[in-house]
């Protein structure tokens, strides 16, 4: 159906910059879908993006935008949310900017439970830069900063955000669209962190010197270390070792958004109630 | 007028004098010996219906604070010399997009841990230049309890009109210091206050960083119906990023250029004892808490028949340099007192031409200078 | 929802000064709509184009895959088009445009 993008685009700033068949524009428009779904008011939304080819989609969509230092956008965004509770807030970095430089933040972000979606668009390297490694990048791929072979150890990025305390945490590809658009309409939902892990595409800066220097064979070898976590679940051990699930990988209804949170703290110091104190918690540690 | 008496510390008191200059969020991380300025201002905000936050580090202190002022509210935060250090590459982007904060250090002993519950004037030099690339600071320094008040109300103001950051130095010795300071109203604080300039055209018609030569960028607050970009990339008049030859030359020199050819909005002196002076006096230049130690100096100096005055830069960055130079071309005798070496006196000698008659007084171990130690140099060396 | 309105009879067109011939959409097109063609003055001297028009089942695929807003399909309740089943005739065609590099092979069909 022609889904009219270009009233949520700075039209005068396309085409893109990224390179031909980059899941970032696909991510892109499934977001600005997801976006309209929501229902949500163009001067409601803020969008922060990192340092990175990611860090582009700030200025190609038309709201309010923020194009922070590298690994900071959960930070600045949080000061954008507290100050701005009813706004909507979406962070969009990519793996080295979340988990490498930004993974403090990213950390804190998830514990602290403040209603921000955070689109982490995962393409296993550091793109922009020209392919250096990356905390997601396998072992064994040849990047510019490992010619001789990668030999750092991997995070599991969703694992890394549920064991962080993120109430939402879903992982997605740019294969099908569609899927990815519903998690992000999940996420979006989600009244607390939304941590949104989009297994993306570089077939430059990965891909060429890794065996899979086009968009689909990049996309197909995507499609080979991913499955819905529904089959997953039912795996072994064994199985699943060089698998990652795809779905909604963790959902808290229960987990207490920060900035509702900070309303009772206003509300002790104007004189409205009492004191909080553990018992105004389930969670005793 | 200086009527209202409030007795505090001047932590307190610079957390008070945030909230009342209309602040509305902090956001910060615990370093001694700032941490009292968090802890007053957590209670304080809330109270106010503002948001105040300790968050995982300095740099995320800094980062939500400047995300916060691009949405539209005054916003603060308090550090040590180590966490400016850490702030340094943020408070770049907030000089590059052009966001106003204020930045309270109280300076401590240093480099590195140096010594944290100590008094220095080491972060002098940083505060010229905590970030990389070509920018202006706007640096004030306060030099007794109430200006640890004041000074923060006069910094919110400056960071609105120059849209940039503004760093306010104390130090440990004011920090810590209780007693009791003379400050105006706080209806006369309210009336003083001058926002961030908004555009009220159509947002069509609305370029952020489209401004004359010598005027910082107008930043409607977020939210409004006035959709733009913040980066910290080189950019246009939208915002949005471009290397273009002509464009990149005009924002770095706009950049400068918007405080540099606003001194006067910027200076402000004490000149303490400084009318009598003549060639054959002394001048001591000091700032911060040892300028309480050099006035009562200079008092026992003219006791003891020796005219000396003090001059106190209350703006440190941009220097007054045409009145740092009318005193050094008329006396003499020009000694610099400083709990570091040299950082000020090398700009004194910059702007008087004085390369090395410029004595000096350092003491790096974390300890004030005494008056006396004062009396006995100038008496030493002049 | 906000759509734009297809051009008269048009199941799918492009934007051929946003495709950057990323082969993509000539991969997941069910129907072997798509190829890409020679084309020496762009992008990897190659670019979309469409082949079989008439045989578009307007199952958006190509639309949602493109990175880069180059494609449009007409939208099933708000336009006025029909469009076609799936055949094996188109399946076929869709696996040979795949096997040869996403371009349609010459005198195919003929």
């Amino acid at each position: 159906m022609a889904f009219n993008y270009d009233k949520y685009l700075r039209l005068e700033k396309m085409p893109t910059l990224w390179c031909w068949g980059c899941g970032d524009g696909v991510i892109l428009k499934a977001t600005i879908r997801a976006i309209e779904k929501m229902g949500w008011e163009q001067n409601d939304i803020c969008v922060v993006s990192g340092i990175g080819c990611s860090g582009r989609f700030s200025s190609y969509v038309d709201f309010n935008t923020v194009h922070t230092t590298h690994g900071r956008t959960v930070a600045y965004a949080t000061g954008i949310k507290l100050a701005n509770p009813d706004k909507h807030v979406i962070c969009v970095a990519g793996d080295g900017d979340a988990l490498a430089i930004g993974g403090n933040h990213t950390i804190h972000a998830c514990r602290r439970n403040i209603d921000i979606n955070f689109i982490v668009i995962n393409n296993f390297i550091y793109g922009l830069t020209n392919s250096q490694t990356s905390p997601t990048t396998p072992q064994g791929f040849w990047t510019v900063s490992q010619k001789a072979g990668n030999i750092d150890p991997t995070f599991n990025a969703s694992n890394l955000a549920i064991a962080s305390g993120a109430s939402f945490v879903g992982r997605e590809t740019m294969l099908d669209p569609k899927k990815l658009e519903r998690l992000l309409i999940k996420g979006f939902e989600h009244k607390g962190f939304s941590f949104l892990e989009v297994l993306s595409n570089c077939h430059i800066n990965l891909g060429r010197k890794n065996k899979m220097a086009s968009a689909m064979d990049n996309l197909n070898w995507i499609d080979s270390i991913t499955v819905s976590k529904s089959k997953f679940d039912k795996m072994t051990e064994e199985e699943r070792v060089n698998l990652l699930p795809t779905g909604v990988l963790h959902h808290d209804t229960e987990a207490r958004e920060y900035c509702e949170m900070y309303e009772e703290i206003k509300a002790v110091h104007q004189g409205k109630r009492a004191k909080i104190t553990q018992d105004d918690f389930a969670k005793k540690i | 007028m200086a009527t209202r008496e409030i007795i505090s510390t001047g932590n307190e008191l610079s957390a008070i004098a945030a909230v009342d200059a209309g602040c509305e969020f902090f956001g910060g991380y615990p370093l001694t010996p700032s941490s009292e300025v968090m802890h007053v201002i957590s209670d304080l905000l809330p109270a106010a219906n503002g948001a105040a936050i300790q968050m995982e580090d300095e740099i995320a202190g800094i980062c939500c604070v400047i995300g916060a002022s691009m949405t539209g509210v005054r916003a603060l935060t308090a550090t040590s010399g180590p966490g400016v250090s850490l702030k340094a590459e943020n408070l770049g982007l907030a000089q590059m997009a052009e966001v106003p904060l204020v930045l309270v250090n109280v300076m401590r002993g240093g480099p590195s841990t140096g010594l944290p519950t100590r008094v220095s004037q080491g972060d002098v030099l940083q505060a010229k230049n905590p970030s990389h690339g070509d920018y202006k600071s706007i640096t004030l320094c306060a030099g007794t309890l109430a200006e640890c008040y004041t000074e923060v109300v006069r910094a919110f103001n400056l960071a609105d009109r120059f849209m940039q950051p503004v760093i306010v130095l104390t130090d440990e010795t004011l920090g810590h210091m209780h007693g009791k300071a003379m400050l105006p109203t706080l209806e006369e604080v309210k009336e003083g206050i001058v926002l961030r300039k908004q555009f009220d055209g159509a947002p069509e018609d609305y370029f952020p960083y489209q401004c004359e030569h010598d005027e910082p960028a107008v930043l409607n607050s977020m939210f409004k119906g006035y959709r733009y970009h913040f980066t910290g990339l080189h950019h246009d008049k939208n915002g949005f990023p471009t290397e273009e030859i002509e464009t990149c030359r005009k924002l770095i020199q706009r950049l400068e250029d918007k405080v540099e050819l606003h001194r006067d909005e910027l200076e402000l002196n004490e000149e303490f004892m400084c009318d009598d002076l003549e060639e054959n006096d002394v001048l001591i230049i000091a700032y911060g808490s040892v300028s309480l130690a050099a006035k009562e100096a200079i008092r026992d100096l003219r006791k003891q028949g020796i005219k000396a005055g003090l001059f106190r830069p209350i703006t440190l960055w941009p220097s007054p340099a045409e009145r740092i130079k009318h005193y050094t071309d008329k006396i003499k005798n020009v000694i610099c007192v400083e709990l570091n070496i040299a950082q000020y006196t090398a700009e004194v000698e910059r702007v008087s031409g004085r390369i090395g008659s410029i004595e000096g007084l350092y003491k790096v171990n974390g300890r004030p200078i005494a008056p006396n130690e004062i009396v006995e140099k100038v008496k030493e060396v002049f | 929802m906000s759509l734009i309105k297809a051009p008269e009879n048009t199941p799918v067109w492009v934007d051929t000064a946003r495709c950057k011939a990323c082969d993509i959409c000539v991969d997941v097109c069910p129907a072997g709509v798509l190829s890409m063609k020679a084309e020496p003055t762009s992008t990897l001297g190659a670019m979309i184009s469409i082949v079989a028009l008439e045989d578009c089942i307007g199952c958006n695929d190509c639309e949602l895959s493109c990175p880069d807003f180059a494609i449009s399909v007409a939208d099933k309740k708000t336009d006025n088009i029909k469009f076609a089943k799936l055949t094996d005739e188109s399946k076929a065609r869709a696996a040979a445009i795949v096997a040869n590099k996403y371009r349609l092979p010459e005198n195919y069909g003929k």
